[in-house]
């Protein structure tokens, strides 16, 4: 278990470090924002004044390794547009984010759990049927139009959701649904096809001979195995409700990370999109890891192989 | 065609300047608070450490400048009460008596002083720095006098210290100065009409009323700023009651939204639209009947009622109308595909030619969609355009490697030659892409006075430039 841990850890690292260079490097490709500080009628001279106060007249390379100094350091910059910590501004937005997600989840999980089992147990029913068109529509609606149309039939139609903003349980309902709707289709759609197959193996088989109940069979044999795979999908649905909840944010003007970051990058705010990138990043590593983790709790097996 | 100005302002195609535009609701009266929705949150509360509109709408309601300017677009006082110039390179302003800041600093020449020393401070990094960089120091005459000094004459120099010129508005100097000047980029202390009440970023900034503001207790009693990204997302805040006030709203929704309880609101703005040839390389475009003729292709004004709802005012030349040294007599090319096709068989292009056409995407209002329209009307004559979007940064890098091929769509905001044509037609400027000493002497004259009489002269006698 230590083992894993300390190869995981290191792992973790070699991670961040790749996407440090990825995200440092391609957020340059698109050029120098100096220019875009300044106004129209700034000379040539005034431009190099100022790219060399904000250092980035020097090479690339040189202009990385300073970078990553300081932020091992935990010090990512100063937003060039905010003239505050990057980090700080990004870890600022956290908590809106993580409500707006965690609220997302949880409807996602209410609505696909109990979807999926059922359509597993009554294959071919109703709820089958509904299953599918529900895991069809979600994957397939764009969440930026989704959230125009709840926009205009909750809001300017039906007067009843405020269609912007953050402060009341009324803000969060448009953004939860539009977010959850992915994952809600993805999550139900996987937890269906495991169950079913669970449901054709040989020990539920074997535990219907018995006479075991229905009931046990389904939701403590046939549900355990099917959950690794689900739990595997949920925490990936978990770093993209975090981090990419850019569109839905944006759309709904909530005042999470992920407009920060979609305004960061079309400002060419260097630090603050680095910032981003480095801690969705690690959050993202650290729920595999825990999802990793928890495989070895649900398959026994697993636990004695580690 | 006579010798024209027109010709040696290349860029004088598509001169239309742009408004602001913006749709309220009906506001309530009494006890009264406004919300207003804007694109973007504030970037800061320190007017000199940021470069963008929107937050400077927020702190133009907190913070004074030494003049603003009225609905017609003229200088007017505001903290400082009259102003002369005891000589070509010195402006000496009156200031207003009896000012308070809102924590009780007295407003004084000190303050004004405090105010640009910091800001002109090459240390403090003020992204607007050159909108304020010709001055080379403030002088205290008295508690209620101070002089700008500058080292060549500066006719610009009012319009660099409204309150568009960003760092050019006062802050209280002991607050600004406290804990390295984080406490007034998070917590804004000003002379304005309004107090800083709350800032919770990307949700709202709310203001109220300053009782004792010099130029009387504003009307409504609290201001609400939020920002809103999605255009539709805000015309849904404004239509459902949520906000009173929405900005940028787009020409295709003028329509809807301008009756019952909401209504459009149009103020001219000094945006400029305009096409740039490049005629320092081998192209067609060196040839002036070629350019001339791209002038006559272009039925601007079919592209601003089609993509603008009409909005904008077609100028001649590149400056809003309501600038000194516009001349209302001038007039802009007519359409006409005939002359144009006339002209390009007199340069030796009877069939036209290929020409890149450079631009970027979302930058200004309609911007992708007029560059399109204008390649429409340059193919009907043979013009191939071939178009390319640039990112906002590789756009900053070509231009500063002076690499803006053929034609382009740089968008530009001014109201003075010497902000819009110094910068865009001087021979050398790394934004220029003409050259003719002629005009170099007349725009280098321009820039020479600080006479208004004496410019508008010059900038008259430009038209007859060859």
């Amino acid at each position: 278990m230590a083992n894993f841990l300390i190869s995981r850890l290191l792992y973790t690292v070699l991670v961040l470090f790749g996407v440090s260079v990825a995200v440092f490097f391609l957020i340059r490709i698109g050029g120098d924002p100096s220019a875009l500080f300044l106004p129209p009628e700034a000379s040539l001279e005034e431009i190099e004044r100022f790219r060399a106060l904000m250092g980035f007249d020097r090479t690339l390379v040189v202009q990385y390794f300073d970078f990553l100094g300081r932020a091992v350091q935990g010090d990512f910059g100063m937003s060039l547009r905010y003239n505050q910590p990057a980090m700080q501004l990004v870890l600022d937005r956290m908590p809106a984010t993580l409500q707006l997600g965690g609220a997302a989840l949880l409807l996602s999980l209410i609505i696909s759990l109990p979807l999926a089992i059922i359509a597993a147990a009554k294959r071919d029913s109703i709820f089958d049927r509904a299953s599918l068109l529900i895991s069809i529509i979600g994957q397939s609606f764009p969440a930026f139009w989704l959230a125009i149309m709840l926009i205009l039939l909750f809001s300017e139609n039906l007067r009843l959701l405020p269609p912007s903003g953050r402060g009341t349980w009324a803000h969060l309902v448009m953004p939860a649904i539009v977010l959850a709707t992915y994952s809600t289709a993805i999550i139900t759609r996987l937890l269906r096809s495991s169950m079913i197959e669970a449901l054709s193996s040989d020990y539920v088989r074997t535990a219907r001979g018995k006479g075991v109940r229905e009931s046990t069979i389904i939701l403590s044999h046939a549900l355990r195995n099917a959950a690794i795979p689900t739990l595997t999908v949920i925490g990936l649905q978990v770093g993209a409700l975090l981090g990419g909840a850019v569109i839905t944010e944006e759309v709904f003007a909530y005042p999470g990370v992920g407009r920060l970051a979609i305004q960061a990058i079309a400002n060419r705010d260097f630090t603050v999109v680095q910032a981003f990138v480095l801690l969705m990043a690690a959050l993202i590593v650290m729920i595999n890891l825990l999802v990793d983790l928890s495989y070895g709790f649900l398959d026994p097996r697993l636990r004695k192989r580690k | 065609m006579t010798s024209t100005f027109k010709r040696c302002l290349l860029a004088a195609t598509l001169g239309v300047s742009i408004p602001a535009l913006m749709a309220t609701a009906g506001i309530a009266q009494e006890g009264s608070t406004i919300i207003v929705a804007q694109g973007v949150d504030a970037y800061s509360m320190d007017p000199a450490k940021h470069s963008n509109f929107p937050t400077a709408n927020i702190l133009f309601q907190l913070y004074d400048g030494l003049v603003t300017q009225d609905e017609n677009g003229e200088i007017v006082p505001a903290l400082a009460t009259e102003w002369s110039n005891p000589d070509e390179l010195t402006w000496r302003f009156k200031l207003r008596q009896g000012v308070k800041f809102h924590n009780g600093e007295d407003f004084n020449a000190e303050a004004v002083k405090a105010s640009f020393d910091r800001a002109l401070n090459p240390d403090f990094k003020a992204p607007y720095f050159s909108r304020i960089s010709h001055i080379k120091a403030v002088e205290v005459v008295d508690e209620y006098t101070v002089d700008f000094k500058t080292e060549k004459p500066f006719p610009t120099m009012l319009l660099s210290l409204y309150e568009a010129s960003f760092p050019a508005l006062i802050v209280p100097p002991k607050y600004a100065a406290e804990n390295d000047g984080a406490s007034i980029a998070a917590k804004p202390i000003g002379t304005g009409p309004y107090k800083f009440v709350e800032w919770l970023k990307d949700e709202h900034v709310v203001l109220e009323a300053n009782p004792d503001y010099w130029g009387g207790k504003p009307a409504i009693e609290k201001v609400v700023f939020r920002p809103i990204a999605e255009t539709r997302t805000r015309i849904a805040e404004l239509t459902s009651g949520g906000v009173d006030i929405v900005v940028d709203v787009p020409p295709e929704d003028m329509a809807s939204l301008d009756g019952g309880d909401t209504k459009i609101v149009t103020v001219s703005s000094d945006s400029l639209y305009f096409l740039s040839f490049d005629t320092t390389r081998d192209t067609p475009l060196k040839d002036k009947r070629v350019r001339q003729a791209i002038n006559h292709a272009i039925d601007v004004d079919a592209i601003q009622q089609a993509l603008l709802n009409g909005m904008g005012t077609r100028t001649a030349l590149t400056l809003p109308t309501n600038g000194f040294a516009y001349d209302s007599s001038w007039q802009p090319y007519e359409y006409s595909p005939e002359k144009a096709k006339a002209l390009l068989a007199e340069a030796g292009y009877p069939d036209g030619f290929e020409i890149p056409f450079i631009s970027r995407k979302g930058r200004y209002m309609k911007d992708a969609e007029i560059v399109e329209a204008t390649a429409g009307f340059l193919s009907k004559v043979g013009i191939k355009a071939n178009i390319q979007y640039l990112e906002a940064g590789v756009w900053g890098q070509i231009s500063e490697q002076k690499g803006r091929e053929g034609i382009a769509f740089p968008g530009w905001s001014g109201r003075d030659p010497q902000l819009v044509w110094a910068p865009l037609l001087t021979t050398g400027q790394y934004q220029s892409y003409y050259s003719n000493p002629e005009l170099d002497e007349l725009l280098q004259a321009g820039a020479s006075t600080i006479d208004t009489e004496a410019r508008k002269e010059i900038y008259k006698r430009l038209r007859t430039c060859q």
